[in-house]
């Protein structure tokens, strides 16, 4: 228990026990009518999809810890949905390499990010933030502004591994989410990431190779933010340019609540993707409150602030 | 000299934790004087400066000027009094311009509006009286070093200024910049503003000062009239303390091989043509005054700087080191000046601090935690780091073991070269003296070792052999067991010299 104390997830995990809790108590339903928000369909939504920024939030949450900052995911789901959804219905291509392309896509991103921040050396906020441009800007050309229409080129009861088509984003989530866990804790890479992210000047000192740590950073980033962009336009249906909008910030937010210090140095895989549960589940209970609707955006913000300083609150108690 | 008027130090003692940076030092500066303030680093120089400032509060002793006590409590009680200050590290907007810049903080006004105009027209009078040719629109960050030292003086001077404190603004001038600064010097002089000269290069203090006072230790040693003593006099009172015996035997190879070898090695300003030899199992020193360029030649062979010219050799087979990595891989190691800023991961465990260096020179993929532990338990037992485990983070861990955290770490590697920068600044005696048996074992195991430090003691007690640096180039050799403080000494402050 103690041990557990001290794990920086737990706070996190107990937050979001509280989350449910108490949206299981505000939206108890009148008589014998079924519970609003505490189901296992409502469960599934909910998990399905906070898992398309949880895909993206692992990518984010490495950024951050190497003390760096991802601003395009959002633009790069866009451009990987478009790229895979364009080759799937116009160019006909099958359904697993279309969407292999996507991910490419997001590879060259990261690639190019990584080539702005390591050669040029340009800051992360302002390579990131052009790179957003470029990907949202190029989603745009591709696409002309027309809708790519997916599920109805989706075989009705479209299966894949067998498993209920809602079922696949939560999975994804999962293995890449114990994936990288474990590269970033129990192997030689994920400790240099920590390493850069903390002092760079003594990792450079320690002989780690700083330059390939940034790269390897920014195209995870870059690749998972492809994957999750795929998953959105399997989920939704369509691929289209202004996919996921304004995303990389919820992202960003979601790796924060879950630990990681914009500083650098510090944070975990796990904890963002708590974070994007913890959010995913105000975005699905929030709306059912009645007269919550103009709230919504403006609770979500205070949430973030309260928790990050509980947090802090929290790690001065506990040191 | 019991007068009244000058500037006057009474007593003025200080501390810091444990450390007594000043003790009682009282002498007097005659007003309209140019008056030096000398001594080796850590001598209490700095802290009777900022003292003088209103930086640092004293806590006994007394500051007079013309007779009257002066409370000095903040920079600007300082500014008011009209006590200007020249630091070495030059504090310059780089953003703002030249008016900008000496205006900065107490900018001319009226109802709140910035009165452009009157300030740039006040620089630019002030800027011909000293005789520096920029213009007040000038941004500061297109000036050069010389001129952003200028600008300070400048600055200074805006207000009201009866006593200008400079402390070693030569530093990162050339000869010719200097005698600019010094031409600038003598004319404020001419014009009856006091000087307080703080130097160790004694052909500068020389040069412009009237009287010297000398600070050893945190204590006052003398003043002397420049006219009276020779530059050896003022040295030996720089440095004419008792040595600490020396616990090492010599380094006798009578085979030596070179572990180290550095021919014609340059990266200007810094320095240039640096050529030196480290052997198997020596230590060699390699002395030198801040501004030397000795932190720049270890960092240079370290592979973090590109050289201009020049040839490294480890083992006697060439290496081109262009990352630090390279040079890890070839067997160099450095232990860097600023551990907290170079050394230290604060985010991770006293044991990945440890074992970073060595796990990141054998590569493999994953982490090994119950190795890791058993290896990090070594290190601490091995060089007795006091800590409250391995996993607890480093800043819960004193200075000094924080240092031999940074030490230990790198050794673990067992490197060929060990190339150590300042490696006991800011550690009490006791960790200084472990540092150094840890430092002779490395030695004795086989390594070359090359220390660059400016703490004569520690130069004098660890090296078997003494290279001496000024100004980027190698000023001459001394064997360890010939060397004196004085010879060290003069070797690093005198131009020419042999």
């Amino acid at each position: 228990m103690k041990k557990l104390w001290h794990l920086r997830e737990f706070s996190t995990v107990v937050i979001l026990l509280l989350e449910i809790l108490f949206f299981t108590w505000w939206l108890w339903p009148e008589g014998s009518r079924p519970h609003p928000f505490f189901n296992a369909g409502n469960f599934l939504l909910i998990l399905k999809y906070s898992s398309i920024y949880g895909i993206a939030a692992v990518g984010a949450a490495i950024v951050i810890i190497s003390g760096g900052i991802d601003l395009a995911p959002g633009a790069v789901m866009a451009l990987a949905g478009v790229v895979g959804a364009q080759l799937f219905v116009v160019g006909g291509w099958p359904l697993a390499p279309a969407m292999a392309a996507g991910v490419l896509v997001g590879f060259a991103s990261g690639l190019l990010t990584s080539g702005l921040i390591v050669a040029i050396r340009l800051p992360p906020f302002i390579a990131t933030l052009g790179v957003m441009g470029i990907t949202r800007g190029l989603a745009f050309i591709i696409t002309e502004g027309q809708y790519f229409d997916v599920s109805s080129r989706l075989v009705g009861g479209w299966r894949p591994f067998g498993l209920p088509a809602d079922w696949v984003a939560p999975i994804i989530l999962l293995v890449l989410a114990v994936i990288f866990q474990i590269l970033m804790t129990a192997f030689q890479w994920g400790r240099s990431v920590f390493a850069v992210g903390g002092n760079e000047t003594a990792a450079l000192f320690s002989g780690i190779a700083v330059p390939w740590v940034k790269t390897s950073v920014y195209v995870i980033s870059g690749a998972l933010a492809a994957v999750s962009g795929i998953v959105l336009v399997l989920v939704q249906g369509q691929g289209k340019a202004d996919l996921a909008t304004g995303y990389e910030l919820d992202i960003i937010a979601s790796s924060v609540v879950g630990g990681a210090s914009l500083a650098g140095g510090r944070g975990s895989v796990i904890g963002a993707v708590l974070g994007t549960l913890i959010f995913g589940v105000l975005r699905n209970a929030l709306p059912q409150i009645p007269g919550a609707t103009f709230y919504d955006r403006l609770i979500v913000g205070l949430v973030v602030i309260v928790i990050v300083v509980v947090d802090q609150l929290l790690l001065k108690k506990r040191a | 000299m019991p007068s009244t008027a000058g500037l006057q130090f009474r007593d003025v003692s200080r501390s810091f934790g444990a450390v007594r940076a000043l003790r009682g030092v009282s002498f007097d500066v005659v007003e309209g004087e140019a008056h030096g303030l000398m001594g080796e680093n850590g001598a209490g120089k700095s802290t009777l400066l900022k003292i003088l400032a209103g930086i640092v509060q004293p806590d006994a002793g007394e500051i007079h000027w013309r007779g009257e006590r002066l409370h000095l409590g903040s920079p600007r009680d300082a500014l008011e009094r009209g006590i200007g200050m020249v630091y070495q590290e030059m504090l310059c907007f780089e953003n703002l311009t030249v008016a900008g810049n000496i205006f900065a903080g107490r900018e001319i006004t009226r109802g709140g509006r910035l009165r452009h105009a009157e300030m740039r027209e006040r620089t630019r009078a002030l800027l011909d009286e000293l005789h520096i040719p920029i213009s007040p629109d000038a941004p500061a960050d297109s000036l050069s070093t010389a001129y952003r030292q200028l600008l300070q003086v400048a600055r200074a001077l805006a207000f009201e200024c009866r006593i200008l404190v400079l402390d070693e603004p030569t530093t990162s001038l050339t000869d010719a910049e200097t005698d600019h600064l010094f031409a600038v010097l003598e004319r404020l002089k001419a014009r009856g503003t006091t000087l307080l000269y703080v130097s160790h290069r004694l052909p500068e203090v020389f040069r412009l000062c009237d009287r010297i006072t000398v600070l050893r230790d945190g204590a006052y040693v003398e003043t002397c009239a420049r006219r009276d003593v020779t530059p050896d006099h003022v040295v030996r009172a720089m440095v004419g303390r008792d040595l600490p015996p020396r616990t090492s035997a010599f380094y006798a190879a009578r085979d030596p091989r070179p572990a180290l070898a550095v021919d014609g090695l340059g990266r200007r300003p810094r320095f240039t043509n640096i050529s030196l030899t480290v052997n198997e199992g020596e230590i060699v020193a390699l002395f030198g005054l801040v501004g030397s360029g000795r932190s720049e030649l270890l960092e240079t062979i370290f592979g973090l700087y590109r050289p201009e010219a020049g040839r490294v050799r480890v083992g006697g087979r060439e290496i081109h080191v262009s990352s630090p990595r390279a040079a890890v891989a070839a067997g160099i190691t450095l232990v860097p000046e600023e551990r907290q800023r170079q050394g230290l991961f604060f985010n991770l465990t006293v044991r990945h601090n440890l074992v970073l260096p060595d796990r990141t020179l054998r590569g493999g993929l994953l982490v090994r935690t119950a190795e890791e532990r058993r290896a990090a338990q070594t290190l601490v037992d091995t060089w007795r780091i006091k800590t409250a485990g391995v996993e607890v983070p480093p800043d819960s861990l004193s200075g000094g073991n924080q240092q031999k955290i940074v030490v230990a770490k790198w050794l673990a590697t067992s490197p060929k070269v060990i190339l150590l920068d300042e490696p006991t600044k800011g550690v009490d005696v006791g960790a200084k003296f472990e540092i150094h048996e840890i430092i002779r074992r490395e030695a004795a195991r086989g390594a070359g070792c090359l220390v660059a430090s400016s703490d004569l003691p520690e130069v004098l007690a660890l090296a078997d052999r003494i290279i001496v640096m000024r100004e980027g180039v190698i000023q001459g050799q001394l064997s360890g067991a010939g060397a004196t403080e004085e010879s060290v000494m003069r070797l690093a402050t005198h131009k020419g010299a042999a």
